[in-house]
Order: structure tokens, then C-alpha cells, then sequence
């Protein structure tokens, strides 16, 4: 168990709170265990698909940082939800400064 | 009493022509005709039976985008291990299984084609091994590998795209990726379009033995290359496999049998040669017959971005994976469709990519779709292709490389007389004679 603590809104509206995640965790893995709706990480942290994708909460985007060029091409094959705060959350481990992040499902691409 | 995957949603059936009617009645992706030039017999059932009963093949084909999405998202109620073991050998799978104990030393199920919990173990185990950014570190040998085969055959004005760049490009790379030997590749060849030819449900009993005794030398040489590794490790997948290792939350560790690992060397082997084989054989086949396919790709070459989208666009246009299998557990109602307990289905990712509601003007190339990502080229959901990276890797590779190196392509035959492998899984051309010049 750790410590950190994340803020997530699921795909519905729907705002959870963890305050016990151990550093490490991808924001992916956290919320496949705890069933936030709206991520599936079909490739299993893989950097390989868009089924994680999240928008990192208002300044949290700058402690974050941007993808990197093989993150974006995923990204940009959801061009039509995808926003300047767009990550993979997979890609995002939790570390202490990212103590309290707040980040928000992104919707599915394409329908 | 049939359970309800959503209860609200049934989507419109659209009114067919006598021409789409007579298809639906009368089609089967058993025909071989309607194996290799499928889109008409998809059109009519996405329009007016979106998950068909295909009476020759005695399955569900499951037609529209939406609809495979939400089969593909329930594991559990589609059953991959049922899909995948029943239909291998279908009808003959008892002496399948006992010719491989007899002389492939041992019958090995697929790990990788199972349904979670079990599955999601077996996949942490591989993932590692597969990620985009471990994928990346790879391209330069990849480069190397395509770059000298290409060049092999640059001067000559003319070879079988197939034959002679597609199957062994993809074969020479995963040769390297796994630590296999040098010289093995003709074999590999033969084993692929025999494991393949398994669940194609098109085979006569002559045929399932002759490619059961294929699958039996594959067994023996993987064995054997796996007692190596295990003894002594080196820097290749098989290793990696052989030694995988993850560690749960709680602190335990798991790894993989011996006999798990043997159907993933096998799987990888397989998986990761002869699709992505089709699908540079459809990348020759698109540049040679869709007006202005070449032009593009020259356009981008350079454009990262944009050849990035161009593998994305091809995948979704000329997916190289036809159709996988699900075994329905329960009797189910999916978009208004009743599915009953054990039916055997197919998941038409050829069809779903072809959906309009989702791609407009799907047979159109256009590399600047906003929903690129959402297409079923790769399957979805937990069993999404898990060498997705390396795939696309190998494409763009190849699709650099052929600009770099060839200009003027052109079909050497008739697009009437392309060939298809009889099969209802790929959708694989056995055979595409080209000329060129070199650049």
C-alpha cells in the first residue's frame, strides 16, 4: 500500500479518490484494479494502443510532461478526442510529485 | 432464458437488393470465390443480418463495427479457448491432439488463446517483451533486415512480392527476435501454413495430418532450442519466455510452464510471421492496383506522422487477420440477434473496418481519419494483438524501404488472377508477381 493519492473522473462524470497508491503505479494499472470506467489498456501498458488515453487536470499537465513521439502516434490515432493534455495512462507512473494529480477519462474515439 | 448483452440497443436492419438477398441465402466464406473477394457478401450482411448464421461454415459471423466491439469486450461470454481449441481440426481435433503427443512431443493448447483470469496471467507474462518502446529500439536492425532484402532483389526488374520480399522479410526478423537459426526459414514457411491451416476449417484428412506432422517438426526444433535457452540464457524472446517472470502486488511470482511456453514460442513464431507477411503482401497489392497508392506513400515517406497514419489506414483497409474465432457460452442476445449457447463465431474485423456508420467511404485511403485507432484490424479488448507494435514496425519498414529502393512497381498478372490462400482466418494472396526498376 502507498501513499499517493489520485484524483480520477471516470468516462461517466463520475469522480473517485485514491489515497493509497504505492509509487510506481501507472495511472492505467490504477484504474484497471479499481474498475474506473472508460479505461482498458487493451495492450497491457505496451505504449501500443489508445485505450487508456486521459487528460491530465489543469496544471498537473506541466509535472507530467508531454508524450513522447511513440505515445503521440498512438494518441494521434484518436485525433478526434484527443486534446493538448492528452496522455496514455499507462505512460504516467505515480511518483510523489505527482502527489494529488487529478486527471479525467478521456471518451472513446470514433462513433 | 437468453441473457441480454444490452437490452436497448438494436440497431436498424437496412433493406438489401435481390442481388444482396440471393448472397446472404446463398453465400459461405467456404466458397473460395467469396474468400478472396469477400466485400459484396459483407456488405449484404452488415446491412441486413449484421451477425449471420453461415450455414456452410457453420457459424455466426459477426459483421458490424459495434458488434464486434461488444463481443470482444466480454471475454468471458465469447470464450476465445473454446473458439480457438474446437475449431483447430475441426472434427478431427482427437487425433490431431494424439498425432502431436505421439510425435511432437506433446499436445501444447495455446496459452495466449484462452479466456481470463487465466489468460490476463499469461499475458502479463508476455508483455513485456512487446512494447512499442522495446519495439522502437529494434528498428534498426529491423532496417538492416529489409534493407538487404530489398536490395537482393532491386536489379532484377522482377520477383513475387509474396514469395520473395514479404515471407521471408518477416521471417528473417522474427528468426533474429526469437534466436532461432539462420537457414531455418524455409522450414518456418511451411510450419506457418500449417498451424494456420488448423483452424481454417478447410481441410480434408490427408491434409490435417500432412500439417499435423509440420506442427510436429515445429514442436521438436522449439523444444529443442528452448532446453538451450533454459540452460543458458541470451539476449532473445526465446529466453525471455523461458525465464518470464512477474511479481503480483501481494509479492508472489509467476512464471509460465514449460508447456505454456512452448505454445507462446510456437504462437509467436506463427503469429508474428505470417500475418504481418500478408500484410506486406496487401501493402504490394494496394500500391499496384489502387490509383494513386503509390504517389501517396512516396508523398510521405519522410513524415513520420504520416507514415505512421499510412500503416494505421492500411491495417484498417487490408486487415491481414479475416476473422477470429469465439465460442458463445450462454445463449446470448447481441444487437437483437439471439446467439445460442456453444454456436461457434467469427469476428469480421475485413467486414468491421468496412463499416460506414464508423469509416466514411471505408474503400477510400485516407490517411488523415480522426478515428484511425478505432478500427479492428488488431482485434480489441483483452485479446488485442499483442505484437501490435512490432507489426506496424515491420510494415512501415517495409513500406520505407520499397520507396527507397523500387519505383514503377506494377502488377505482373491480372488482378482477376490473384490468388488466395484458402483459409477463412487471413486473407493472404499466395502469390503476386511484380516488376519495378530500381531507384
Amino acid at each position: 500500500m502507498g501513499n499517493l493519492k489520485v484524483t480520477y473522473t471516470d468516462v461517466k462524470g463520475e469522480t473517485r479518490i485514491f489515497d493509497d497508491v504505492e509509487e510506481g503505479t501507472s495511472l492505467m494499472e490504477l484504474a484497471k484494479r479499481q474498475g474506473v470506467e472508460g479505461i482498458f489498456g487493451d495492450c497491457g501498458g505496451g505504449c501500443a494502443c489508445a485505450t487508456c488515453h486521459v487528460y491530465v487536470d489543469g496544471d498537473w499537465f506541466e509535472k507530467v510532461g508531454p508524450p513522447d513521439d511513440i505515445e503521440f502516434a498512438m494518441l494521434d490515432m484518436v485525433a478526434d478526442v484527443m486534446k493538448d493534455n492528452s496522455r496514455l495512462g499507462c505512460q504516467i507512473k505515480m511518483k510523489p510529485e505527482l502527489d494529488g494529480i487529478a486527471i479525467t477519462v478521456a471518451p472513446s474515439s470514433g462513433f | 432464458m437468453a441473457t441480454q448483452a444490452d437490452e436497448a440497443k438494436v440497431s436498424d436492419r437496412l433493406p438489401l437488393t435481390a442481388d444482396e438477398q440471393q448472397l446472404l441465402d446463398k453465400g459461405t466464406l467456404t466458397d473460395r470465390a467469396i474468400q478472396a473477394r469477400p466485400r459484396p457478401y459483407y456488405t449484404a450482411m452488415r446491412k441486413g443480418d449484421p451477425i449471420h448464421y453461415d450455414a456452410g461454415l457453420n457459424s455466426w459471423l459477426v459483421t458490424r463495427h459495434e458488434d464486434i466491439w461488444a463481443v470482444q469486450s466480454d471475454p468471458i461470454t465469447f470464450s476465445v479457448n473454446k473458439g480457438y481449441h474446437e475449431i483447430q481440426a475441426r472434427g478431427m481435433h482427437d487425433e490431431f491432439r494424439n498425432y502431436l503427443r505421439t510425435h511432437g512431443g506433446g499436445y501444447f493448447p495455446d496459452a495466449i488463446m484462452s479466456d481470463p483470469p487465466y489468460h490476463t496471467r499469461i499475458r502479463k507474462l508476455m508483455e513485456n517483451a512487446f512494447t512499442a518502446h522495446r519495439v522502437k529500439e529494434l528498428e534498426p536492425r529491423i532496417t538492416q533486415v529489409v534493407s538487404d532484402l530489398i536490395a537482393s532483389v532491386a536489379d532484377k526488374g522482377h520477383c513475387d512480392a509474396v514469395k520473395d520480399i514479404a515471407v521471408p522479410l518477416t521471417i528473417r526478423i522474427i528468426v533474429e527476435q526469437l534466436g532461432l537459426d539462420q537457414g531455418i526459414e524455409s522450414k518456418i514457411s511451411r510450419w506457418s501454413v500449417a498451424v494456420t491451416a488448423q483452424i481454417s476449417a478447410m481441410q480434408t484428412r490427408e491434409q490435417m495430418l500432412e500439417n499435423a506432422a509440420q506442427i510436429a517438426e515445429l514442436q521438436n526444433y522449439i523444444i529443442g532450442k528452448m532446453k538451450e535457452r533454459e540452460a543458458e540464457p541470451r539476449e532473445d524472446m526465446i529466453s525471455d519466455l523461458v525465464h518470464a517472470q512477474v511479481t503480483n502486488a501481494d509479492g508472489t511470482v509467476e512464471k509460465l510452464t514449460f508447456e505454456e511456453a512452448v505454445s507462446l514460442v510456437r504462437a509467436t513464431l506463427i503469429a508474428g510471421n505470417d500475418t504481418t507477411a500478408t500484410a506486406i503482401g496487401n501493402l504490394f497489392y494496394v500500391l499496384t492496383t489502387k490509383p494513386g497508392m503509390a504517389e501517396l506513400l512516396e508523398s510521405i515517406i519522410d513524415d513520420d506522422r504520416k507514415l505512421n497514419r499510412f500503416v494505421e489506414e492500411h491495417m484498417r483497409n487490408e486487415p491481414p487477420v479475416r476473422a477470429l474465432s469465439r465460442m458463445c457460452v450462454k445463449d446470448t442476445v447481441v444487437n437483437g440477434t439471439t446467439i445460442p449457447e456453444g454456436a461457434h463465431m467469427l469476428l469480421v474485423y475485413d467486414s468491421g473496418n468496412d463499416d460506414e456508420t464508423v469509416f466514411p467511404e471505408p474503400r477510400k485511403f485516407d490517411i488523415e481519419r480522426s478515428n484511425l485507432g478505432r478500427h479492428v484490424g488488431f482485434g480489441g479488448g483483452p485479446h488485442r494483438c499483442i505484437g501490435v507494435a512490432l507489426a506496424r514496425m515491420e510494415v512501415k519498414v517495409a513500406a520505407r524501404e520499397i520507396v527507397r529502393q523500387l519505383k514503377d512497381i506494377k502488377l505482373a498478372i491480372p488482378v482477376s488472377e490473384i490468388s488466395y490462400v484458402p483459409t477463412v482466418a487471413t486473407h493472404t494472396i499466395e502469390s503476386l508477381p511484380i516488376t519495378y526498376e530500381r531507384r
